[in-house]
């Protein structure tokens, strides 16, 4: 992971006194243990800020589109998926930006970590080494296997290295097999209408409508959200559960066919709701029915943006 | 109200079922009074905010023609 | 849909070309039916609080 660093740290200061890019947007170590923020860089000397490790976990592609300048960008491989779908709808253009490939091994989940030493204190830092994670306190020491502590997404994650890069920073890793990302969907889908609906309920009771999740989305770039929206007003303002529960659904819907499974939302999630609940179903359908995951390719648009005579409408009289 | 009667919202394309509709009616021909038509102007339009919307103020159904 | 817990048959889809009145009715038909023997929808009515 050292080396991650300094490779980026390189490839940062090179492309911006070569001028290749007018930008390049990383990580740099938070203010607070286990939580990287997202950084600019745009002089070759603020190169050494930039750092990675195993918290890297908000998605990058959220802070590409709507730009002018020519942009560098961090990416793992959901990040690049969620490049490939900005590019897929004209958010950015590819020669726009230039993928600095980062081949992933999961991003550590915070809350995993905490939950686990939670009774020894507050952890004031955190270090790496081998596929382990330490992490310190005031009175404790913890070290945890990294394989452990990995974000929920990440333990099911298909596409671990970048799908587009200009530059790789280091030789791809092996990608997970034999795991079926959509186990939990499934264990849904077996239940009664009532007790999906009970779930579901007891999934969103905590939600304060905050709308972080949405804002953590790389896809939730609309102008104005339709949640914001007043006349009509789609969905009220209250934390009452049919309102609540529109506002999960509808961000799903919003997201089917181009949500790549980053995590971001659950991660950003202030009260841990497992939010991408909601996405997967649509995710396992478009598989399913159109055989289709989100930002693999930038040659074939996605299935709901066209219409094919083979599509499936059993649902239709 | 002596006996429920489901209401359901019915969303019809200005050019495929509400001719329908239309010519329903021209023919007087008779059907359930359950539905109310709103009319757009293509399935295209068809959201699932309206969907959602029309289960939050109390309609029993939605049925969807194009 | 259905996976957060809408009975299947809430919604319905169907095709109609404007020439079809006859198609029309019995779908019609169909679809009052069905919700009919779905009975009230009870859930995702959002109840607005009274006001005095």
């Amino acid at each position: 992971m050292i080396d991650y660093t300094q490779k980026i740290r390189e490839i940062a200061a090179r492309l911006l006194k070569e001028g290749t890019v007018d930008m390049v947007i990383g990580f740099r170590k938070g203010t607070v243990p286990m939580m990287n923020e997202p950084c600019f860089i745009r002089k070759p000397e603020e190169a050494d800020r930039l750092v990675w490790d195993s918290h890297c976990g908000i998605n990058l592609a959220n802070y590409l589109y709507d730009r002018k300048e020519k942009i560098g960008v961090v990416a793992k491989g959901c990040d690049s998926r969620n490049i490939v779908t900005h590019i897929v709808e004209n958010k950015i253009k590819r020669e726009q930006v230039h993928v600095i490939g980062v081949p992933c091994t999961g991003m550590a989940d915070k809350r995993r970590i905490g939950a686990l030493s939670e009774k020894d204190g507050e952890i004031r830092e955190v270090s790496e080494k081998e596929g382990r994670i330490t992490v310190k306190g005031d009175s404790f020491t913890k070290t945890f296997e990294k394989k452990e502590v990995l974000q929920d997404n990440c333990t099911t994650c298909l596409h671990r290295n970048p799908v587009i890069h200009d530059e790789m920073i280091a030789e791809p890793v092996e990608e997970q097999t034999g795991i079926d990302p959509f186990e939990d969907v499934k264990r849904i889908e077996a239940l009664s209408p009532e007790e999906k609906r009970a779930y579901f309920q007891g999934l969103v009771a905590d939600c304060i409508r905050c709308y972080a999740c949405r804002n953590a989305c790389p896809l939730c770039y609309c102008p104005t959200c339709f949640v914001d929206e007043s006349r009509p007003q789609w969905v009220g303002k209250s934390i009452d559960p049919t309102d609540t529960m529109t506002f999960h659904f509808l961000r799903a819907y919003h997201c089917a066919g181009r949500c790549t499974d980053c995590g971001a939302c659950e991660r950003a999630c202030p009260v841990g709701i497992r939010v991408r609940q909601f996405t997967k179903k649509l995710n396992k359908d478009c598989v399913e029915l159109f055989d289709w995951e989100a930002g693999l390719t930038l040659d074939e648009r996605p299935p709901l943006d066209t219409y094919r005579p083979q599509d499936p409408n059993d649902f239709i009289k | 109200m002596s006996e429920w009667e489901p209401k359901i919202v019915a969303f019809l394309c200005n050019w495929c079922s509400y001719g329908a509709a239309d010519l329903a009616g021209v023919g007087r021909m008779l059907y359930p009074s359950n539905i109310r038509v709103i009319r757009i102007p293509c399935t295209g339009r068809m959201s699932p905010k309206f969907f959602l919307a029309a289960l939050r103020q109390g309609a029993d159904g939605v049925w969807v023609s194009g | 849909m259905t996976h957060i817990g809408i009975e299947p048959g809430r919604l319905q889809f169907s095709w109609i070309s404007s020439a079809e009145a006859t198609k029309f009715v019995d779908v019609v038909k169909d679809v009052t039916d069905a919700i009919r023997a779905l009975g009230p929808n009870t859930h995702f009515v959002k109840t607005l609080p009274k006001v005095a």
